[in-house]
């Protein structure tokens, strides 16, 4: 009861800081030098073509006015209509937050699946060659530029030992499975379509590969320290003394309460995945919101700025109430 | 075990960098793949003022004109399209158009008189960039059902080939059953496209692809290919590497550093066309002491024109001789050209007045990949004959703001024009009424050669407008308002079983999808 009370109020504090954001984040945008209405008649046009657009744009009337109008548009659930595109933002952002998510899903779970096992194990065998080897793993992906891994994996992969695709989401002959999540591996699950699934899948690996190493890294790591600092404790030695077996005491007395800074690391990275990343969606093609919002930004399309802006804020926020909510779960002194 | 562990990893690398890529056309023979760099943002031709918006919507309108294919290449000038023939009074005011009979859209309106008066009044009304190119009309009129009269506010010589650019498209006028709150159907137009041109919009997947469906029953013949994929591919390494995998047929842009390895590929041809795309410094006229056009001719001796293309280009342009390029009518072959002459140069700056310590800032942003050396060229160039250049990198929305408002010293640029004429370059870069962004990006004014362009541009007589636009070439050389570099080379790395691509410098980016085929 306690919790619901407290996912309440922290849901509650959305508000001002979804309100806050907008003010920052519509008035920084707005004294970027240039003029989105120019960008939007092209290089060439003429000032009277770049007037009547500035003026159907509403770019003429004063800026207070102009925060206004959207904030009266935001409440009615409307986030303006992009310069670039034409079309609602809100369209825009249902094509390319789903392949960000996707790729963001398929990262961490990797990151998870391959980094607490190798975490685990490096701590317990602490200076020894796999401990040596799974460092040396972690270093390259925290030092390895992405850009760099990226082209590499396409290089071997796909062009030379050609074992999975190249960029993009799925290949140019299969047509995407009916839109209701949008992530395609989950689409075509639904659909029961196989053919499209195993190819979406295929896809995903390089890409999600590339994104996650870095935090794959970091994660080993964490979980490797954070382990040997848990079981060192004298609980554990009281439980080994005890004579329960070793893999219990490891998987459930030290585990457990060395996951903490571990949900917080996976936490920040999924809000930080989700903004996009635009390294790894550059060089695989990937349509996703990062590359989005840099050719917003290029082209000063202020509403596709501030939709993006305000999604990537409210999955922060969302996600860091999802890690305190783990943490109780996690360790039962904490309290809300 | 750990033995076996570094053999396997040893082997895959090896495999891996060792093993040739064996090649196979991956794409069907009836579909064109090409790899692009940026995706579109939507395909409305009376709004879009983006070549690569241009090259979706191109093939899936018709126009009244169109540029003439001779002997397998592109050129510059127009032949009947949609019309099937014109007239225009001697004043040059009025143009009067025969549309040819049993052309259709898809829902089968025929495209008449009422068609072409609707897109071209749409395009006006609506008054975005496109509108420019269209902005010599005054009025429309239906004369019957396949005549259309054009009066226009002006003579204007260059009129007949602004009809032929990708804002003269003919779209449907039943397009108005999708209007919304007054907005001429762009909301619908942005995603849609409903032309009778040999191509479709078939799909629009944003981001990854876009995918024109050729119509068989095109009046002007069915076009060879079924359909064409267009894929946004944003980095240049990917379309490489997907081309020599042959699972895409065109890549578009490779950068100029990997284009030797796929000469070398048997499976590829590259292609190279000698482009209208210019790249050129603004010196702004406004600014001491760049007001002074001894400075400015200084700078203009002090560079080093061919080392900047045999080395930044690696021999992929000429440098320029003239504001109007080669291969456009009107380009003077004989016109004075600037070469390196550091003495010269610091003569000049001593006769100015400036040859101590002379600063000056030069902006540039990143939208092209050989700015950044070609910037220090410059600065290494003007530091020999005693100029510091500073060097600033600058997003280009701020970049753009700064050229329109004039707050810059020099600035790195690049134009190409929108339609086959050199008052694309003659007007908009010399004619002191379009100062800032529009084209006259030096701030240049000289009285002289205003009233003679202007002149040469209400003029319909080739000749007479040549001599006009020859005698301000000359005089313009003198003032030296830009620092003139090359015109560029358009390369195209294809698949070698892609036969029948026309490159048109008019048409950049734009594709003559309709005759191309696969072997």
């Amino acid at each position: 009861m306690r919790l619901l009370r407290y996912i309440g109020k922290r849901l509650l504090h959305l508000v001002p800081v979804l309100l806050g954001v907008t003010v920052l984040v519509f008035f920084i945008s707005h004294a970027i030098p240039g003029d989105p209405a120019r960008m939007m008649a092209g290089q060439k046009a003429s000032r009277e073509a770049v007037e009547n657009l500035r003026r159907s744009m509403g770019l003429d009337r004063p800026l207070h006015e102009q925060y206004l109008r959207y904030m009266k548009g935001l409440l009615h659930g409307d986030l303006g209509r992009s310069v670039r595109s034409q079309r609602p933002v809100v369209e825009d952002l249902k094509d390319f937050f789903p392949a960000t998510l996707e790729l963001t899903l398929a990262s961490m779970t990797l990151c998870l699946v391959v980094g607490l096992p190798l975490g685990i194990l490096s701590a317990v065998r602490r200076n020894r060659p796999l401990d040596h080897a799974s460092r040396v793993f972690s270093v390259c992906g925290v030092s390895m530029p992405v850009f760099w891994l990226g082209l590499m994996l396409l290089l071997l992969f796909y062009r030379n030992l050609q074992w999975l695709p190249g960029s993009g989401r799925l290949d140019v002959g299969l047509d995407p499975p009916a839109s209701v999540t949008g992530l395609y591996l989950v689409d075509a699950l639904l659909e029961g379509n196989r053919p499209v699934f195993l190819n979406a899948l295929s896809h995903i690996i390089l890409p999600a590969f590339c994104l996650s190493y870095v935090y794959l890294a970091v994660i080993t790591r964490i979980v490797r320290s954070s382990m040997i600092a848990v079981m060192e404790q004298d609980y554990v030695t009281t439980a080994r003394a005890n004579g329960i077996s070793e893999p219990v005491v490891i998987l459930k007395h030290c585990l457990k309460n060395s996951l903490i800074p571990t949900v917080t690391i996976a936490g920040l990275s999924v809000g930080e995945l989700l903004g996009g990343a635009i390294l790894t969606e550059t060089i695989f093609g990937w349509p996703g919101m990062g590359k989005y919002v840099v050719d917003s930004v290029n082209f000063l399309d202020f509403p596709a700025i501030m939709g993006f802006t305000l999604v990537v804020s409210l999955s922060y926020v969302l996600i860091n109430l999802a890690v305190d909510v783990i943490y109780a779960f996690l360790n039962p002194q904490i309290r809300y | 075990m750990k033995r076996t562990l570094v053999l396997i990893f040893l082997v895959t690398m090896a495999a891996g960098l060792w093993v040739p890529g064996f090649t196979q056309a991956a794409t069907p023979p009836d579909t064109l793949v090409v790899g692009v760099s940026s995706d579109i943002h939507l395909l409305d031709p009376a709004v879009s003022s983006d070549n690569y918006d241009w090259r979706q919507i191109y093939p899936c309108y018709d126009r009244l004109v169109k540029y003439k294919v001779v002997n397998g290449e592109g050129s510059t000038e127009v032949e009947p399209s949609a019309a099937e023939s014109w007239q225009v009074s001697q004043d040059g005011m009025v143009w009067t158009f025969k549309i040819r009979k049993g052309i259709r859209f898809d829902d089968g309106t025929p495209l008449d008189a009422k068609a072409v008066k609707f897109s071209f009044e749409r395009v006006l009304k609506i008054g975005k960039g496109p509108a420019d190119n269209l902005g010599a009309i005054q009025t429309v009129d239906v004369v019957d059902d396949y005549t259309v009269k054009i009066a226009l506010k002006n003579p204007f010589g260059p009129f007949l080939q602004t009809l032929a650019t990708d804002a003269a498209s003919i779209v449907n006028p039943a397009v108005m059953k999708h209007e919304k709150d007054g907005d001429l159907a762009q909301g619908w137009l942005a995603q849609n496209t409903d032309g009778s041109g040999p191509f479709r919009l078939k799909e629009w997947i944003r981001g990854e692809r876009c995918v024109l469906e050729a119509k068989p029953d095109y009046w002007g013949g069915a076009p060879k290919l079924k359909q064409v994929v267009i894929r946004f591919m944003r980095e240049s390494s990917d379309r490489r590497m997907a081309l020599e995998r042959g699972d895409i047929d065109i890549a578009e842009g490779i950068l100029i550093d990997q284009i030797p390895a796929l000469e070398k590929n048997p499976d590829l041809v590259v292609r190279r066309y000698p482009s209208q795309l210019v790249e050129y410094v603004y010196l702004n006229c406004q600014k001491p002491p760049l007001d002074n056009p001894l400075v400015r001719q200084a700078l203009n001796y002090a560079v080093d024109y061919q080392g900047i293309i045999d080395y930044v280009l690696q021999g992929n342009g000429v440098q320029m001789r003239g504001p109007v390029p080669k291969g456009m009518w009107g380009h003077k072959p004989d016109v004075f050209q600037y070469h390196r002459d550091v003495e010269k140069a610091k003569e000049l700056l001593q006769k100015a007045g400036v040859s101590k310590g002379l600063e000056l800032t030069l902006i540039y942003s990143e939208r092209r990949a050989t700015w950044e050396q070609i910037a220090t060229v410059l600065q290494s160039n003007f530091a020999d004959i005693g100029v510091n250049l500073k060097l600033q990198l600058m997003a280009n929305p701020t970049l753009r703001d700064k050229i329109d408002r004039g707050d810059f010293e020099l600035c790195l640029g690049a134009w190409s024009p929108d339609y086959a004429d050199p008052s694309m370059f003659m007007n908009f870069w010399f004619d002191s009424n379009n100062w800032g962004l529009p084209g006259n990006r030096s701030f240049y004014k000289n009285e002289k050669v205003d009233s003679l362009i202007r002149r040469a541009l209400a003029l319909s007589d080739q000749q007479e407008r040549i001599k006009l636009y020859n005698e301000a070439q000359d005089i313009i050389m003198a003032d030296a308002p830009y620092i003139f570099l090359y015109q560029t080379q358009t390369i195209v790395p294809m698949r070698k079983n892609v036969k029948g691509y026309v490159y048109n410098p008019m048409l950049e980016s734009m594709y003559n999808f309709e005759s191309i085929y696969k072997e």
